[in-house]
């Protein structure tokens, strides 16, 4: 997901900036203002048009499933509640393969859960809120230890609120 | 001629130093920026505490001198147009600059660090790091600046209302719907959006003040902390937006004086500004993505907006420029190369913007780098792009406005700069760098350490540009006219 967003951003912006060069270029040449102005205007009505359609389809594509739905039924939660400047989950092992429900709050201030893999990605988050209880859904799916990142600045000791929480495949899990 | 320009220069005077003051502003705190990426490549590490006071004060400083360079820009054209008090003008500096300082005082010498954001209720509850006092100097500096574009809204708001009989029929909307005669000149349009969005956005942001000051002072009282947090994020994404909107001005008024074409109040111009109007107030619950307590409407609506607000600015401020330098035999010089950067800094940057503005892709981008990365794009590349633009239009002459040698030089060094600051954050974002984190692992500093790099020439462009401003400041923008 990550890597297609940037990929998308450099295609777009590198398209933006080719239009602005190719103007530049241009704007020490001759040109009737009228003559600009009907072409300009054509490109706005395209441009108006064609951004509107490509908006529809991606509030379609990207909101359905609703994407902070939560799984039927009883799934496993975990608690994480956050405070200057440590995490306390429970439980601390959850199986692979079954949708986990983090349920997070604070004691403080804001922080924020994020929730990174192994290669150090983030797969999920949530803001923890004093007096708020958010829920965000992740399935795992390989066994391992995954991390839990503070994502909203909390003071002094923020970037040292890191917790860790394990996926296991055994009977472990929830013991 | 002499008594000319000594006249016109007593009559900019305020505005001269306003931006004198944003500029050297600027600089100082993309030394601030600079100082934090070497600390998290490792190559100079800062204590947390500095590393975090640095970041509040380059956070608020920015944005309180982006709104301020805005106000200054808007007050410079608006003038010309309604009868702004220039006495409010200096009034205003002085108490921006006493809230300054208060706020300088209690990051530097009392040690509060709440990032520019100060979510609620952490500038009370510090973890022991600044005390209630630190906590009471930095709201009050707070509640001084808000207080200073508060009057500023006030007094251009009124002048408008007696230059033009109404706010709606200043934005253009007798014209919009369908009346005839002219609409009013763009400068004054967005002028008057600004004025009504940024003052109806101060009311909840002086009451998040406000309830933060007691709050310190009496702890037992407090506020629920989402709606503290819709507070501050309804206030913090109008105000920044506006101020680019502010800035934006020195577009419109100063590009057609290069090309000879006219910037004009188009019924596209009115309607796009009409929406911005709205947008620009509702869109913040795309702050808000990761609060899934947030009503389901609001975030969607967040979503929407963020992708139509791209509209107004890509299809009407974008294209208006474009279209009006094509073809115009304009002679290029710096004031105007960087005009041009500031509008293309500010589409460009809509791109990530919108894109981590999807609900289900702000899952896995929101604070991380890649927000700093979209929001440097269209202020850094952007909005001071544009203020720097300004400035040397403002005090230009032949000599000082050339676009030659060394000036070109240090022009593509804050623009190679620029995008690649721009460019280190959006892709340390896209590898799930969080951003706000005064250490880094290891894996991490490879990019900080390019983006350390890439900030140095930016520092260095912008103190270029700012000493060309310092050493032009009694120059005048009289010979800019397109048959020169």
């Amino acid at each position: 997901m990550q890597a297609t967003v940037l990929w998308i951003t450099i295609v777009l912006v590198v398209i933006i900036a080719a239009i602005f060069y190719y103007v530049i270029r241009s704007s020490t040449g001759s040109a009737t203002p009228e003559s600009v102005q009907r072409s300009a205007g054509m490109i706005r009505q395209l441009l108006f048009w064609g951004a509107l359609v490509v908006g529809v389809v991606v509030l379609y594509v990207t909101l359905r499933p609703w994407p902070h739905s939560l799984p039927g039924g009883e799934p496993i939660v975990v608690n994480v509640t956050g405070a200057q400047w440590s995490w306390e989950v429970q439980p601390e092992t959850v199986p692979v393969g079954q949708p986990i429900v983090f349920a997070t709050t604070s004691t403080d201030v804001n922080h924020g859960i994020g929730i990174y893999d192994q290669n150090m990605r983030l797969v999920a988050q949530s803001q923890s809120m004093p007096g708020w209880t958010n829920r965000v859904e992740y399935t795992f799916t390989e066994p391992g230890t995954y991390k839990i990142l503070c994502l909203e600045y909390c003071g002094l000791q923020h970037h040292e609120m890191i917790a860790e929480i394990t996926a296991t495949s055994g009977t472990a899990a929830l013991e | 001629m002499a008594t000319q320009a000594k006249a016109a220069l007593a009559s900019d005077l305020c505005p001269r130093v306003a931006m004198a003051v944003t500029g050297l502003v600027f600089v100082l705190l993309m030394v601030f920026g600079l100082l934090m990426r070497a600390s998290q490549a490792g190559i100079m590490p800062l204590d947390p505490a500095l590393f975090y006071q640095l970041m509040t004060a380059h956070g608020i400083g920015m944005v309180g001198a982006s709104g301020f360079a805005g106000a200054a820009i808007m007050w410079y054209f608006m003038r010309q147009y309604v009868p702004v008090t220039n006495a409010i003008f200096w009034a205003i500096t002085v108490i921006f600059l006493i809230g300054v300082v208060l706020i300088l005082a209690a990051i530097f010498l009392m040690g509060a660090a709440p990032a520019w954001t100060f979510l609620y209720p952490l500038l009370a509850q510090s973890g022991g790091v600044w005390d209630a006092n630190a906590a009471l100097v930095y709201l009050i500096g707070l509640l001084l600046v808000g207080v200073a574009f508060l009057v500023f809204y006030l007094d251009v708001g009124w002048a408008t209302i007696k230059a033009y009989g109404g706010l709606g029929r200043a934005m253009g909307w007798p014209q919009l719907f369908g009346a005839g005669g002219d609409a009013p000149p763009p400068a004054v349009v967005a002028g008057t959006v600004v004025t009504v969005v940024n003052t109806i956005a101060l009311v909840p942001g002086a009451a998040i003040i406000l309830i933060s000051i007691v709050n310190v002072l009496i702890p037992s009282f407090g506020i629920d902390a989402l709606i503290a947090k819709n507070m501050i994020y309804f206030f913090g994404h109008t105000f920044i937006n506006a101020a680019i909107y502010m800035t934006i001005i020195a577009v419109y008024e100063i590009v057609p004086r290069y090309t000879g074409r006219p910037w004009k109040s188009t019924r596209i111009f009115l309607g796009a500004w009409f929406a911005t109007l709205f947008m620009v107030m509702a869109v913040y619950p795309h702050h808000l993505f990761q609060d899934i307590v947030m009503p389901p409407w609001m975030l969607i609506m967040g979503q929407v907006l963020s992708y139509l607000s791209g509209f107004p600015i890509l299809l009407v401020t974008t294209i208006g420029l474009l279209s009006n330098l094509y073809g115009s035999k304009v002679k290029w010089d710096l004031p105007l190369a960087l005009l041009t950067l500031g509008v293309f800094g500010w589409a460009a940057g809509v791109v990530p913007a919108v894109l981590d503005g999807i609900i289900s892709v702000n899952t896995v981008l929101h604070n991380t780098q890649f927000v700093p990365g979209h929001f440097h794009f269209y202020l850094l590349l952007g909005l001071v792009a544009m203020a720097f633009g300004f400035m040397l239009w403002l005090t230009r002459s032949r000599q000082s406005s050339s676009l030659s040698g060394f000036a070109n030089l240090l022009l593509w060094l804050y623009v190679v700069g620029g995008l690649g600051v721009v460019g280190t954050f959006l892709y340390a974002g896209s590898a799930s760098v969080p951003r706000r984190w005064a250490e880094h692992l290891p894996q991490w500093q490879g990019v900080d350490l390019i983006g350390a790099l890439f900030s140095i020439l930016v520092v260095l462009g912008a103190l270029y540009f700012l000493i060309r401003y310092v050493v032009g400041f009694g120059g005048q923008p009289t010979s800019t006219e397109a048959a020169e």
